[in-house]
């Protein structure tokens, strides 16, 4: 009997996978249970796929999204098309990332009491971006494709974040049916979810490696005789720039005094400094991840080398990431992480109040300093200031080239050095031909409606 | 009622209000409850019981302490003889229920002699000269008065009182879940679901009468059972309230089964021959499954009678316990062990013949109690463990279905809608329940496929809150506990192994359900012991739960156990 008895020693272990099992479930539960109640398609917060637990509106209180029962969008046609891809559709096709992380938030959910409080009244949510730039943004795009994207480098707040193209929720088009390729990747949020090659608008990559690690960078001169060879293969300029420095070399957009640059900076310096810059790495706020970029130069002849300089051969970068880097410079290294969402409600109680995060020092002081001045000189020299009335923007502009027989990209991406408007920004304009000439008008209307949103309060 | 309806329309944040009530007062009153059972489990005095004495002839006594003892040189016996020509395990000094005691040769080297002659099996008396490796010994059984003296000093079970007091504490538990349910609107489905917590009440307290009027005085196995039926029914309440009676009839039906089992354990010798019964109906379930069942969901385990859905395998359970519990002098004897081995893999070629993965593998869980039980050799363990992991591949390969519930386990949240749909479904539910529930009737958990049955942890913690939902894996867990405790004192290794198998056999059933839905382990759909939605289940259950009973040695404790001679309170 006392063996048998000893023995009973097993059931112990039985018990103890079981209790043991229900303690790990309960670590999982207050780890995670925020995450489980607003997954999508959770029972009490979604009504099949689409999220229903209350409003969501822009930074001035306009409703974007009604979806306490039934989801209803803005009253305003072009508001419902240009506010659609943070929003989600009616199908699920097109995932609102930002605001399904603050579901739970929204419902008022708490690991004590679950749901429980919220099933009666609903929760609001109140985006950073404005209505009103919005669509200032997406008229002054067009029927083109592309992003726009403007935040406030000092608070992190992203006022106008546009993908086009997009659509009515209230009146969609037959976009499985349509053979223009007008609605090619509509269902994407080009901000976050896309991809482009950047052209010249990477030289200021090139220029801040340059300014960081080549002694007495400023000082040198180039000469630009319109092309620069290596053997068969040769770096072209439009025009032959004749003799520049490093900063005219960046407002004329030489690439023959950038294949120069390139080789004084060096393979590996560039490699780190693009790592160090993070401009390639995925960005993530408010529970949405961009796309990674691409910058690889591991098995490249000298030219192609030089190409990824000047923003081709196979560099890739995503537009909020971009924007992000050009608030770091605006910010003399440092810039703010980009939030979209300000503030969310569970009835009366504010349950999730936006926090500035600063982005890490990215850049020295005195290197961002110096590519604010060339910047600057930019669009004093070059774009031209009146566009801007009563800013003070900085930029680069680039004409990222395809292949093929497909019109350049456009790109814009800069930031206003005023600490009235402290906003950093980006424009893509898909087979938008000239970056200046495509992307300035945009943003010219964008800023400018911006200007308007802020001086209002 | 419609007088209440309408009342209830023109106030409706009176429910409102009540039912926020309820969300503190459910799982305060279930943890009360549990407390007041479990701890008297738990905590109860283990008193050695003398049944005889061992006089050696050097003038030294042993007392003999079990009813069955093995003698021998090993230190792990309970009569331990440090002589050379002691075998390690020599002979079972077994005592009877009417007080008659037999010896029995363990396969010794040097044979037991009574009175002079050697012998396998032998009554003894108080005369009788015993000798083992040439050490004489004689038996001396206790009295008849000093047995009787013997019960009247050992500890009581509970007083009747604290058993009506939990009694009383369950019935409002139940009175206020059907109430809840009447505020959370239930309707026209109100009646079902009155009948179905009211069915329990009444059971309850009528086999509570029966226990006093046969003077056994603990109920906190009972109580806990009932606990779990009545979780149980909540969670039919709210996803097929139309089987609430059903479910009634089966949880009546499963009392019958647990009395007749505990009836037939109360004398061994009566035990012993029930068990070939058992044994013949544990493949005979299992076999008529095969030729009669139908194929649900992938596993061809049930039996269609008339419109009624059966699953035998769940009684095979019970019938698998009987057959492995065993005495001590069949534990000493090789053969015995082999038989049971033999009879094992009949049973799990016939499940694996029903493609039933679950149900195999709990079978094979309780095998390997069993097997560690009487064999107390880890290599046997060993040896059976690597079988199945060999089997298990096998059955993998064969059955793409158990495939791909491996594949899902601990991604469901990769695929939400199709494979992991079941499990992310109940996560976010009970998320979404916290720690105190949604309310009777404000889940959303019921529109999923089984809500009452394989996921019902989940709806219970949903609308129950967690920690309801918690405790009644705890009182499975108490009731496991309550059996490792008790077999220090138990009578019979035949007790002490079926107890444990059968406690066995509830937590791991709650281990594969629970930790299933929750996605710790990979989902069987095997149902929560007395909880889960299915008739024959919950008898199963209650048969498992007379082992449990049985196990009990506790003063009036236990109708398993019979009281001493015509004693009176």
């Amino acid at each position: 009997m006392n063996r048998v008895t000893k023995r009973t020693w097993l059931m112990g272990l039985f018990i103890a996978i079981l209790v043991g099992g229900m303690g790990f479930f309960l670590w999982e539960y207050v780890g995670n249970a925020a995450q489980w109640v607003a997954f999508t398609g959770s029972p009490h917060i979604y009504n099949k796929t689409n999220l229903g637990c209350g409003t969501v509106t822009d930074r001035d209180g306009t409703i974007l999204l009604d979806i306490s029962a039934e989801r209803s969008y803005a009253l305003d046609p072009l508001t419902r098309k240009s506010t659609l891809h943070w929003l989600g559709d009616r199908k699920g096709y097109i995932k609102a990332g930002a605001v399904t992380h603050y579901a739970g938030n929204m419902v008022g959910f708490d690991l004590i009491n679950g749901v429980y409080s919220a099933q009666e009244q609903g929760g609001r949510a109140r985006l950073t971006l404005s209505a009103e730039i919005q669509n200032t943004a997406l008229e002054a795009l067009g029927n083109r494709k592309g992003t726009v994207g403007v935040y406030n480098y000092k608070t992190g707040e992203i006022l106008c974040a546009i993908s086009s193209p997009t659509f009515d929720p209230d009146n969609v088009p037959d976009i499985e049916g349509d053979t223009t390729g007008a609605y090619t990747g509509v269902y994407l949020n080009r901000f976050l979810q896309s991809t482009y090659p950047p052209g010249s608008i990477f030289k200021v990559v090139t220029t801040a490696a340059a300014l960081d690690c080549v002694p007495g960078i400023t000082e040198k001169t180039f000469y630009c005789s319109g092309e620069k060879t290596y053997g068969e293969e040769k770096v072209t300029c439009e025009t032959a720039h004749g003799k520049v420095n490093l900063s005219t070399a960046l407002t004329r957009s030489c690439n023959c005094a950038f294949a120069e640059i390139a080789e004084l900076v060096g393979k590996k310096n560039m490699e780190n400094y693009v790592r160090q810059m993070q401009v390639t790495q995925p960005l993530s706020f408010d529970g949405v991840t961009t796309a990674a970029g691409n910058y690889d130069i591991s098995q490249t002849a000298p030219v192609s080398f030089a190409w990824s300089c000047i923003g081709q051969h196979t560099d890739m970068i995503n537009p909020a990431r971009f924007m992000t880097f050009m608030g770091a410079i605006a910010g003399e290294g440092v810039g703010a992480v980009p939030h979209i969402m300000a503030q969310v409600e569970s009835g009366e109680t504010v349950t999730y109040t936006a926090k500035t995060e600063k982005t890490d020092r990215i850049l020295p002081k005195d290197v961002a300093k110096t590519l604010k001045q060339y910047m600057r000189s930019n669009v004093a020299n070059g774009y031209g200031d009146w566009n801007f009335p009563g800013m003070n923007v900085c930029a680069k502009s680039g004409t990222s080239q395809l292949g093929g027989d497909l019109t350049s990209n456009a790109m814009f991406a800069g930031f206003v050095d005023n600490e009235e408007y402290p906003l950093a920004f980006i424009v893509v304009v898909e087979n938008g031909g000239y970056g200046a000439s495509a992307c300035v008008p945009v943003l010219s209307k964008v800023l400018a409606s911006c200007k308007s949103v802020l001086d209002r309060g | 009622m419609e007088m209440l309806n309408t009342f209830l329309q023109q106030n409706a944040s009176v429910p409102d209000g009540l039912i926020g009530l309820l969300r503190y007062v459910v799982p305060a009153l279930s943890l009360l409850l549990l407390l007041r059972c479990v701890i008297p489990l738990l905590t109860f005095r283990r008193e050695p019981e003398i049944w005889a004495w061992l006089n050696f002839a050097d003038g030294n006594q042993v007392p003999i302490t079990h009813w069955e003892n093995v003698i021998g040189r090993s230190k792990n016996c309970d009569v331990t003889i440090n002589f050379p020509t002691v075998s390690r395990n020599h002979a079972v000094l077994t005592r009877y229920d009417d007080g008659s005691w037999t010896i029995t040769d363990a396969g010794s080297k040097d044979g037991v002699y009574v009175n002079g002659k050697q012998v396998q099996i032998c009554a003894l008396n108080s005369r009788s000269r015993l000798s083992i490796g040439g050490v004489e010994m004689h038996l001396q059984p206790i009295s008849e008065k000093q047995e009787q003296k013997m019960a009247q000093l050992r500890t009581k079970a509970a007083s009747g009182w604290d058993g009506v007091a939990n009694l009383m504490l369950l019935s409002v538990l139940q009175i206020l879940m059907a109430l809840g349910f009447l505020l959370g609107g239930a309707g026209e489905q109100i009646l079902m679901i009155a009948e179905g917590f009211g069915g329990i009440l009444l059971c309850q307290w009528v086999l509570f009468l029966f226990y006093m009027i046969i003077k056994r005085k603990s109920f906190e196995v009972e109580t806990i059972a009932f606990f779990l039926c009545t979780i149980g029914m909540a969670a039919i309440a709210t996803v097929k309230p139309q089987e609430a009676m059903k479910q009634l009839i089966a949880m009546v039906l499963g009392v019958l089964v647990f009395l007749f089992i505990g009836w037939s354990l109360r004398d061994l010798e009566r035990a012993k021959k029930v068990r070939y019964l058992a044994v013949l109906a544990g493949v005979g379930f299992l076999l008529i499954t095969l030729v009669f069942g139908t194929e649900y969901y992938g596993a061809k385990n049930w039996l269609v009678i008339g419109g009624m859905s059966l699953q035998p395998s769940e009684l095979s359970k019970v019938c698998f316990v009987f057959a492995g519990a065993s005495t001590m002098d069949r534990i000493m004897n090789k053969r015995n062990l082999i038989m049971f081995i033999a009879y094992s893999v009949v049973i799990c070629g016939c499940l694996a013949l029903m493609n039933d993965f679950g149900t195999a593998l709990i079978f094979f869980c309780a095998f390997l109690i069993i097997a560690y039980l009487r064999s107390g050799s880890m290599g046997t363990v060993a040896l059976a463990i690597t079988a199945l992991a060999f089997a298990g591949v096998l059955a993998l390969r064969i059955a793409p279905h158990a495939l791909q519930r491996f594949a899902t386990w601990r991604h469901v949240w990769e695929d939400p809608h199709n494979a992991g749909y079941q499990q992310t479904q109940a996560l976010m539910c009970i998320a979404s329940g916290g720690l105190l529930g949604l309310g009777p009737g404000r889940g959303m958990l019921h529109h999923v496929f089984a809500a009452d049955s394989d996921i019902a942890f989940a709806t219970i913690s949903e609308e129950w809150g967690l920690i309801t939902a918690v405790l009644t894996v705890l009182a499975i867990a108490a009731l496991a506990c309550f059996t490792i405790r008790t077999a220090r004192v138990a009578r019979s290794s035949f007790y002490i192994i079926g107890g444990c198998t059968a406690a066995g056999i509830l937590v791991i059933q709650t281990t594969l359900n629970c930790l299933g839905t929750l996605d710790i382990l990979p989902f069987t759909g095997v149902p929560f012991p007395l909880l889960s939605n299915g008739g024959t289940s919950m008898i199963g259950a209650w048969g498992l739960l007379a082992f449990v009973k049985a196990a009990d040695t506790r003063q009036n404790a236990s109708f398993a156990v019979r009281l001493n001679g015509r004693e009176s309170e």
